[in-house]
């Protein structure tokens, strides 16, 4: 740490394009690559056990989904805030929401999956369910495509118009363009809230239709924002590593990141505790059936695991400065997060389809593959299209100066 | 926590108070002094301005692990209380919640962590600044009166090895103070 | 103004640039075309150190005003109305309240979760904003600390006057006794005993240990009485650059531990209900809900004071319309998702397909505490939707009105939730009507009666701004010029155009 205030870094402008030659313009390629071979793999191996193709896919797309809800979330935030910290690792939010459209082919398909997914969406299993036949107003096969589509024309438009502004405002510097995506950011929150409380209760919530939680947006929701935290930590070192940014991504920014890693992974804890708690100090038994199942064989250390996983360890390993201060660690700890993050949503999908205890399938691993390429290209492609930072952001000069408390 | 006055070596003379018109006079100056090899001396302010304890040469404080150890202790103390009480001491039989109902206790359990966090931060940080300290020899300065209001401040203790009453107050003069006094014990 | 740099202001940007006493979020210079946020420093008129220890400080060493006297003695008053009506409770007992079968809580609860949600704006203020390095609580934070203390004391009462036996109310502790007996922790009313006592405990300690510099900053103007009093509450603090290093990791811990305990007590308050199984009480969502409930109430309650007291005391140059902005805006974000559980509320309870769960909520909207019902959507739905208008939110008289708006509608969200729930659930030949009694009435209007007392009396002796905390954010504070990276771009070098020519400020 400089023994005086920050000085000013002498940045030459080289610093913040993606260098033509850099290994990480082969990204999209890359990702391409492993996205048609997760895909492919998937479809032929799943062709022949259709439930487990739709479950794995639908764990799959919910992880790369959450992290571009993530991103999404980030970016509305700091513009909301007028935050000042951020300007140096937004755009890896940024590109972490244009995501969204890509996403969003990969949920197309899961449409073709509604029967295998759904109880609800069986004419006669609503007939002969009078719980089903109530919500058949909600709970049907047209409402709900409508609203899926409604929901990701919502966070693509957000997506493309929060990302076309930021990369109209590198060019121009105009400070109205931020005075703009600040007015917008707060109706475009709350239609963020809706539509991702709603996205839940429909893809996850409804896989167990005879269920229900009033919370289970918002841990939707805490799992999205510990999802888009570990994943700019990874991102923001791995930059570093990479040689890209070397002077404007300093400690203090991955610092920051890591406390509100660390906030949210805490925050997580609260909800889940909170849903858990409820639902077993009650005892009611249309309530309890969720985490029954889910305690039930080989779940039942699943879900130690995910409680000592995602909470326990990472909240005591995340606590001191000094880790959050160490790329090292706290690139470990990132990745062990989202892995945790991936169980979590894995352990909310698949007891649907394997009750009594845990059956990993290959299908998991050949669609995360497919979904993270698929995720991974469409990152790298944005990033590739615009500068690394958000140039014309007014109060970019301060994030570089930025340190945390 | 310390006795109300401090524990100070024999003498009569305290040492060198010395007064700076502002922070950043205040900072470069705590450098000075911390370069020239003092060790028993002290910056006074009305607020904390930032990077003063890096221009003192400050180590960072213990504080943190006596706030975690004691907020470990009160969530121990927490569950294991409740433990013991529902199982041992006075089992119930609540709408048939097994005795050792641990998601039951973890609210109170948390709020314990939470107070042991809270004591072991403000009662260490008594400890470790040796608070109260009623009486203390800068008070008998009229000026020192404004470091809690507007003004900036070194002191060093004339039992420094490196200190000599004329070298010292010269050594501050050249570091920029606008008054150097000697306060008495 | 009209998008313009900030370039030609050093000023205002050299405050952005500190990285002081909490570092800023850049809060301070925001590109704002608005007159009164654009270049609005924090603290108007430029003030010197000595300054704001004068404004802070003189208003203890003169005598009090006309208008103190005028707050402080009908506070007394209903203080005095709150000891009779708690002396007649313990005489008489529970009966003259309006409680039935099956309305067992009404008023004593509703003001017990309506006191501890004002409290937890002043938690927040001192605490997160200070995490989130918002520079600008600085001016009011030592005053919301004050109404969190005086929040919790007000709200312990009730829960120990309510049990129908408050002489042994004492059996609420887990103390060793001869009858060898001990609480029931899996009840969520002791966790309450807990919580709500460490919350009192820890913020107690948080704005203790925050006002000590200040406690120093009287001793060292006061002579006499005065100087030894707040010589012995100053601990003997000598405003050392080692003390204060300690300091300041003590209050980064306090403000880290004071976070999640505001949200775990109303976590835990909330559970009161949530434990239950109950139509209307039992629902998963009500932790974070009642959280969002309580920091909305509880800025309400920041902003009403604040109007009155930086009036009374001149502190308009320190606590400046800015602050009543972002405080404005935090009610608008809390009461959006107070406004999002009701909407989900309803949803779920019909989505779930549990008859008694839509029920209880027709009821509410369309049963006999419609009335009440209505008032609460209102006050906490639509109005607050005045505060999206940059007029409303700049004008003391809409900000006075509608914080009280919000108040009340925030007391009626807690009767509705405990009063609609109970008097009509799963029998129907048990449902029935509850009216509050003069007493219920009076045990409440009592408890405003201690707030505003000891208030007063803060605001009488103790300083009300946390003026060492404002010093730190001047801009004549920072050790080191501001300065800025220099940052040199040519428009045709960057991928996709460029920055303008220097964007150095």
């Amino acid at each position: 740490m400089a023994e005086h205030a920050i000085a000013p870094p002498a940045l030459h402008p080289d610093v913040f394009r993606l260098p033509a030659a850099h290994p990480w313009t082969r990204l999209p390629l890359i990702g391409s690559a492993l996205a048609v071979t997760g895909l492919g793999a998937s479809l032929a191996l799943g062709l022949g056990n259709r439930p487990q193709l739709w479950h794995s896919w639908l764990v799959a797309s919910l992880f790369v989904l959450s992290l571009a809800l993530g991103g999404l979330f980030f970016v509305l935030t700091q513009h909301a805030t007028s935050a000042g910290w951020s300007g140096a690792v937004r755009r890896i939010a940024e590109n972490a929401m244009a995501t969204l459209p890509f996403v969003a082919l990969l949920f197309a398909p899961l449409l073709l999956g509604m029967g295998e997914l759904f109880h609800w969406s069986h004419a006669d299993a609503v007939a002969s369910d009078p719980l089903l036949a109530h919500k058949r107003a909600y709970l049907n096969v047209p409402f709900f495509v409508a609203r899926t589509v409604l929901y990701f024309a919502s966070w693509c438009g957000l997506a493309l118009w929060f990302g076309r502004l930021s990369r109209r405002q590198d060019r121009s510097g105009e400070h109205e363009l931020s005075r703009r995506m600040r007015r917008a950011s707060a109706p475009a929150l709350i239609l963020f809230a809706i539509t991702v409380t709603f996205a839940s209760f429909d893809w996850l919530m409804s896989l167990n239709p005879h269920w229900y939680s009033t919370i289970f947006g918002v841990y939707f929701f805490a799992g999205c924002l510990v999802g888009i935290f570990a994943f700019m930590s990874l991102v923001a070192i791995a930059q570093g590593r990479a040689g890209l940014l070397v002077e404007v991504v300093t400690v203090e920014h991955r610092h920051q990141i890591g406390q509100l890693l660390f906030a949210f992974v805490a925050f997580w804890a609260y909800i889940a505790f909170s849903q858990y708690f409820l639902i077993w100090y009650g005892n009611i038994p249309e309530e309890t059936g969720f985490f029954a199942e889910r305690l039930s064989g080989s779940w039942r250390p699943a879900s130690v695991a995910l409680a000592v996983g995602h909470f326990v360890v990472p909240f005591f390993f995340l606590l001191p400065r000094a880790v959050k201060r160490s790329s090292a660690a706290l690139a470990a700890g990132a990745l062990w997060l989202l892995a945790m993050h991936l169980l979590d949503l894995y352990w909310l999908v698949m007891p649907n389809l394997h009750h009594g205890g845990m059956a990993p399938h290959l299908l998991d691993f050949t669609t995360l593959l497919g979904a993270g390429g698929l995720f991974l290209a469409a990152y790298g492609w944005s990033s590739r299209r615009q500068a690394l930072v958000p140039l014309g952001d007014p109060r970019l000069s301060e994030s570089l100066t930025f340190e945390v408390i | 926590m310390a006795l109300l006055r401090p524990s100070l070596p024999p003498g009569d003379r305290f040492g060198l108070l010395a007064e700076f018109p502002t922070p950043a006079a205040l900072y470069h100056a705590c450098e000075g002094v911390r370069d020239a090899g003092f060790t028993r001396w002290d910056a006074h302010a009305p607020f904390p301005v930032h990077g003063l304890d890096r221009a003192m040469g400050l180590r960072p404080t213990r504080l943190p692990w006596i706030s975690l150890a004691l907020a470990l202790a009160g969530g121990a103390a927490g569950m294991g209380l409740q433990g013991w009480v529902s199982t041992i001491a006075y089992p119930l039989n609540i709408s048939g919640k097994p005795f050792f109902s641990w998601p039951a206790f973890v609210p109170i359990t948390f709020e314990l962590a939470v107070l042991g966090g809270a004591a072991g931060a403000v009662f260490g940080m008594f400890a470790l600044n040796q608070l109260p300290t009623l009486w203390h020899p800068l008070f008998g300065s009229q000026r020192f009166e404004r470091a809690s209001d507007d003004g900036f401040f070194i002191s060093i203790e004339s039992w420094d090895p490196k200190f000599d009453a004329s070298a010292t107050a010269e050594l501050l003069r050249g570091l920029g103070a606008t008054n150097v006094e000697t306060v008495a014990c | 103004m009209n998008g313009t740099h900030n370039e030609s202001d050093p000023v205002a940007n050299q405050s952005s640039q500190t990285v002081g006493h909490p570092a800023g979020l850049g809060v301070l210079d925001p590109p704002d075309p608005d007159p009164l946020d654009h270049r609005a420093p924090l603290i108007l008129g430029g003030p010197s150190f000595h300054d704001v220890t004068e404004a802070v400080a003189r208003p203890l060493e003169r005598p009090p005003t006309l208008g103190w006297w005028l707050c402080f003695l009908p506070s007394v008053a209903a203080l005095g109305l709150l000891g009779v009506a708690i002396g007649w409770l313990f005489f008489e007992g529970v009966g003259v309240w309006g409680l039935n079968n099956p309305v067992g809580w009404a008023f004593d609860i509703t003001n017990f979760v309506f006191w501890v949600g004002i409290g937890h704006a002043g938690t927040l203020i001192s605490a997160i904003l200070f995490l989130f390095r918002q520079k600008w609580r600085t001016s009011i934070n030592r005053s919301a600390e004050a109404m969190t203390i005086f929040a919790v004391m007000c709200a312990l009462i009730f829960p120990g006057i309510h049990v129908g036996r408050p002489w042994v109310a004492y059996w609420m502790f887990p103390i060793p006794n001869q009858m060898a007996m001990w609480p029931q922790f899996r009840s969520p009313l002791m966790w309450d005993v807990f919580a709500v006592s460490i919350y009192g405990t820890v913020s107690a300690l948080f704005w203790y240990v925050g006002l000590l510099p200040d406690l120093a900053t009287i001793r060292d103007r006061s002579r006499g009485l005065r100087r030894m009093i707040f010589g012995g509450l100053a601990l003997g603090w000598r405003s050392s650059m080692r003390h204060w290093q300690v300091y300041e990791k003590a209050y980064l811990i306090l403000a880290g531990l004071a976070t999640p305990l505001v949200l775990s007590v109303h976590s835990i308050v909330s559970m009161d209900f949530a434990t239950s199984q109950l139509p209307g009480w039992h629902t998963t969502i009500f932790p974070p809900y009642f959280v969002a409930g309580a920091i909305f109430s509880g800025f309400a309650m920041v902003v009403t004071l604040m109007v009155i007291t930086r009036k009374a005391f001149g502190l308009e140059h320190v606590i400046t319309m800015r602050h009543f902005d972002y405080m404005a805006k935090i009610m608008l974000l809390t009461g959006m998702i107070v406004g999002y559980a009701y909407g989900l509320e309803f949803f779920i309870a019909w989505y779930s397909g549990n008859a008694y769960e839509l029920f209880t909520f027709k009821n509410r909207a369309f049963g006999p505490y419609a009335w009440a019902y209505w008032t609460m959507v209102t006050c906490n739905v639509l109005i607050p939707q005045l505060f999206w208008f940059k007029r409303v939110r700049s004008s003391l008289l809409w900000l006075f009105v509608l914080s009280i708006f919000v108040n009340i509608g925030m007391w009626f969200e807690r009767f509705v939730i405990i009063v609609t729930s109970l008097h009509r659930d799963f029998l129907p030949s048990s449902w029935f009507y509850f009216r509050p009694t003069f007493w219920d009435v009076a045990t409440m209007i009592g408890s405003f009666g201690l707030f505003f007392t000891m208030f007063c009396l803060f605001v009488r002796f103790l300083p009300i701004v946390a003026a060492s905390e404002v010093k730190s954010v001047l801009p004549q504070a920072a050790a080191h010029p501001a300065v800025a990276p220099i940052v040199e771009l040519e428009r045709d070098q960057i991928p996709g155009g460029a920055l303008p020519a220097r964007s150095a400020v």
